[in-house]
């Protein structure tokens, strides 16, 4: 045995590979005011003075340098924020930090020193619930309004209260414009939110020296539609699932479903049949199909300028998904296609007709793909606008919680379909797409990767669904009716979707609507880095960045 | 009179006067207009097809589309629809707009673009005017078309209209150089900046393959200066790659942000006219003006064999627009002044040392 030190990432490990929360309890100390059991990890309850002591310990001493989601909740008597912390490298170890604080005076520590992620989830906590983060840099609203009355996910909110805004509050916005001094060098711009290539209602205040980007701030939820609100007035069983396909509306609807599938079925404890299990597999895959379609296709738009080849080819191919995926589901967008504990239907008829459909879609895919790297990847314009531009660092990356395509193209190696295992993924034969550089081109060659694994997933479900055996074909587990999980149980399930990491935590409370339900979207994450990547560029490559971050703003707004 | 008769060393105007009957000074001028006229109106109906019809039937072409076919035979009649829809629009002036200037900048591009068709040779005779120097007309013509886009972006008072003329004023002394230069290496060939005779010292053979005679057209003896010139041209007109001036995703459009109605049109067709005094530039330098190809095509009339090839030169314009993307503006400055310029003058120098060793 080495006297030396262990490596720091090996506290709170046990000897089996998974996490020993009594080390990371005795590493806490003191911090620690006691234990809660949440169904996916333990959460430590730590006072609101020592949030950042408790991350700090928990980042550098055991390892958990990826803070996924920072859900905040009223309760009868306390205010609660929750951290959901887990590691890039291991995914399967993860721990929660609950920070309660009073009613009287919900004020807690900001985490943002420790995770620069912190600062959005805290302003939306600060935004929704109504929690002050102490010494956040910017505790601003960021969902909603400036002029917004109380916080609409707090107790004591009133629904029914017409918002009334006196006609102070209607300043104008740009009056702080008007007031630069005479001798700046710099000018502000709003990019957006009616621009072009905002890809959606999105805002963003500019400061430019020439055609540089000094600074840039996103200005967000002008697409908020409570979806948090609306899922939590509704029950498990059926009303929550259309909801997911209203996130990421560009044909990721299913990946979607998944989060809130996977996340309700651990909760209540579903067991979903394996033919299903290949269902979603198969669906779910080809909305990842489309989507990247789209994020390629629109990120040709925002470089090649005007409606090109590239874009319309990739409508096209998308197209073909979207066909097939209609057939399966009856629908173009909003699928509503799993059901908790499967899917809602089989295999359209006739069977063989469909799975044909399918093939020849793959068949013709490693040709179109062809296509599309010569026309991107190997055009030296194309080259010369995006390599090197938009770099990502992927120690910045942890820092702001960047997962998905964004995070593979930094090199940071993490795929929940391979590192949290669900569906049939785990029998399958395919690999994670990586590219090493961090910049924009190395993001569309992921997702062009992506596109051909995909492929590879499809292909092995259609052969799994061929030769499945016709009575075998269980679409759906035996699921209540009425579905009440046991009261106070909580979870955070995440599962790998479009654009990265969507995580869903859910706390029954006994009913069958959920008392809390947050989603974690990986847009909002991802558009949070697109500052520091943009900084010290030109406006050209800050508007490749935002296509190459492909942001959804219905899932950064929610 | 037929269309052989206007083929004769009489400038057009003379050639209508003469048709007319007419003489004296009055005479003249009512000649001159009457030229003026034709060759304004050949060009307005070629940017009405190429604009509102050509440009999208080519653009889907090239994207897997149909593009318009709903009014009229191939959707043709998109033209007149288009042109009812733009003219009854509000003209919208935007608060704060530095006027006159922001209504003058509409005027001068289409106005710059159609002046500069004066000293073309158009095939079969049709030239409204013959200067000596006239290449140097054309080009300093050419270029005040920039004055209108920088007078629209700052008039615009808006920023993302300011910053689309900045790039347009940056890449006109970056591209405008190099194509000057250009021209001049074909300058030194013919020894002549006369459009008629540069197009004329083109007509002599080249290579003779038996029934076959390929004409010594400036494309085919210097075609490195050829595509130089495309190049630039491509810069020029504003098309991609080099279409940093309005880059729609970008700064919205640019200097045209504001403009509405028929300042709009008047914008557009400025633009459309540009490509095709590029082409027609082009044509006249590098292309045999009006000759044909092959001199059995002769039968052809000239103006023809000009207009194909000055639609030719549209048409690729519109193929970089739909397959190339846009270089970055400090891209578009390197290419110029480090790529552009020292090639041009590279070719220029080249030029120089063939023809004296010719000579």
């Amino acid at each position: 045995m080495s006297l030396e030190a262990p490596r720091p990432t090996a506290v709170g490990v046990a000897d089996d590979g998974t996490v020993d929360y009594d080390a990371l309890e005795d590493l806490l100390g003191e911090h620690v005011l006691g234990r809660e059991s949440h169904v996916n990890a333990e959460a430590f309850v730590v006072r609101p003075d020592a949030v950042q002591d408790v991350l700090f310990a928990l980042r550098d001493e055991a390892g958990f340098d990826h803070l996924s989601c920072v859900t905040a909740q009223e309760y009868e008597d306390r205010f609660e924020s929750l951290y959901h912390l887990t590691k890039y490298d291991e995914r399967t170890h993860e721990v929660g930090v609950v920070v309660p604080t009073s009613r009287d005076r919900p004020v807690s520590q900001t985490a943002e020193p420790v995770f620069r992620t912190a600062d959005w989830h805290e302003r939306e906590a600060y935004d929704l619930i109504g929690i002050e983060y102490e010494g956040h840099p910017d505790l601003r609203r960021i969902l909603l309004p400036e002029t917004w009355q109380g916080h609409p996910l707090g107790l004591d909110y009133h629904q029914d209260q017409p918002q009334i805004v006196p006609l102070s509050e209607h300043r104008n916005p740009l009056e702080a414009d008007h007031v630069a001094p005479e001798d700046a060098d710099t000018m502000f711009i709003n990019i957006g939110p009616h621009h072009p290539a905002t890809h959606g209602v999105l805002h963003l205040k500019a400061v430019l020296d020439g055609e540089q980007v000094v600074d840039v701030d996103p200005d967000i939820g002008y697409l908020h539609r409570c979806e948090e609100q609306m899922c939590q007035h509704s029950n498990y069983r059926y009303q929550i699932m259309p909801y997911p396909d209203r996130w990421d509306y560009a044909s990721a609807g299913i990946l979607n479903e998944w989060a809130y599938a996977r996340a309700a079925e651990d909760l209540a404890n579903i067991e979903v049949p394996a033919y299903a299990q290949v269902m979603r597999t198969f669906s779910a895959e080809l909305c990842r199909i489309a989507s990247h379609l789209l994020a390629v296709g629109t990120f040709a738009l925002d470089v090649y300028g005007d409606f090109t080849a590239i874009f319309m080819y990739a409508m096209k191919d998308r197209e073909t998904v979207q066909t097939i995926l209609e057939d399966l589901t009856g629908q173009r967008m909003m699928f509503n296609y799993l059901r908790l504990g499967g899917v809602v239907w089989d295999l359209p008829e006739p069977r063989d007709d469909y799975l044909a459909k399918v093939r020849d879609f793959l068949d013709a895919l490693p040709e179109r793909l062809a296509e599309y790297d010569d026309l991107m990847t190997t055009n030296e314009i194309f080259q010369l606008r995006t390599v090197d531009t938009g770099v990502l660092d992927p120690d910045v990356a942890k820092q702001y919680g960047v997962t998905g395509p964004v995070a593979r193209g930094s090199g940071i190696d993490y795929d929940l379909r391979r590192d949290d295992p669900y569906g049939y993924y785990p029998e399958l034969d395919w690999s994670v797409v990586t590219q090493p550089d961090g910049d924009n081109f190395s993001r569309i060659q992921v997702r062009l990767g992506e596109v051909r694994q995909s492929g590879r997933i499809i292909g092995q479900c259609l052969d799994l669904l061929e030769d499945w055996p016709e009575d075998e074909r269980e679409i759906q587990a035996n699921v209540p009716r009425t579905l009440k999980p046991t009261a106070d149980t909580e979870i955070y399930r995440a599962v790998e979707a479009a654009k990265g990491e969507l995580g869903i935590y859910i706390r029954s409370d006994g009913t069958q609507n959920p008392a809390r339900f947050k989603i974690r979207s990986p847009c909002f994450s991802n558009l949070q880095a697109l500052p520091e990547i943009a900084e010290g560029e030109l406006v050209p490559d800050l508007i490749a960045t935002l296509g190459s971050l492909d942001i959804i703003l219905g899932e950064v707004d929610r | 009179m037929s269309l052989v008769a206007l083929q004769s060393v009489t400038p057009f105007p003379d050639a209508i006067t003469k048709f007319l009957g007419l003489s004296g000074i009055g005479g003249q001028i009512v000649g001159a207009l009457i030229g003026a006229f034709l060759v304004g109106n050949l060009l307005l109906i070629y940017s009405a097809i190429a604009g509102p019809w050509a440009k999208r039937k080519i653009t889907a072409a090239f994207t897997d589309r149909i593009a318009v076919n709903r009014i009229g035979p191939f959707g043709l009649l998109i033209i007149v629809a288009d042109a009812v829809r733009l003219m009854s629009k509000e003209l919208i002036v935007p608060e704060g707009v530095d006027r006159p200037a922001w209504d003058l900048a509409p005027v001068i591009l289409p106005f710059s673009a159609l002046l500069g068709f004066a000293f073309i040779p158009l095939g079969s005779g049709a030239q409204l005017a013959d200067p000596q120097n006239g290449l140097v007309f054309v080009f300093a013509i050419a270029s005040i078309s920039s004055l209108g886009v920088v007078m629209g972006g700052y008039a615009s008072n808006n920023k993302y209209s300011l910053l689309g003329a900045l790039r347009a004023v940056a890449m006109n002394l970056a591209y405008e150089i190099p194509l000057v230069v250009t021209a001049a290496s074909v300058v030194l060939f013919t020894g002549t900046l006369q459009l008629s005779a540069i197009v004329q010292a083109q007509s002599a053979p080249l290579i003779n393959l038996g029934p076959l005679t390929i004409p010594s057209w400036f494309a085919l003896v210097n075609p490195f200066a050829f595509v130089l010139f495309l190049a630039a041209n491509l810069a020029e007109v504003g098309r991609n790659p080099f279409d940093l001036s309005e880059a729609p995703n970008e700064i919205v459009a640019g200097y045209q942000t504001e403009y509405g109605s028929i300042y709009f049109v008047l914008f557009y067709l400025g633009e459309f006219l540009h490509i095709f005094l590029g082409g027609a530039i082009i044509t006249a330098l590098f292309l045999g003006g009006g000759s044909a190809p092959i001199a059995a095509l002769n039968v052809v009339p000239g103006f023809i064999w000009f207009a194909i090839k000055m639609w030719g030169i549209f048409l690729f314009t519109q193929w970089c627009r739909s397959a190339v993307p846009r270089v970055r503006i400090d891209q578009m400055l390197e290419i110029g002044w480090k790529g552009l310029l020292a090639l041009s003058f590279g070719n220029l120098v080249l030029t120089a040392v063939i023809v004296g060793v010719l000579a």
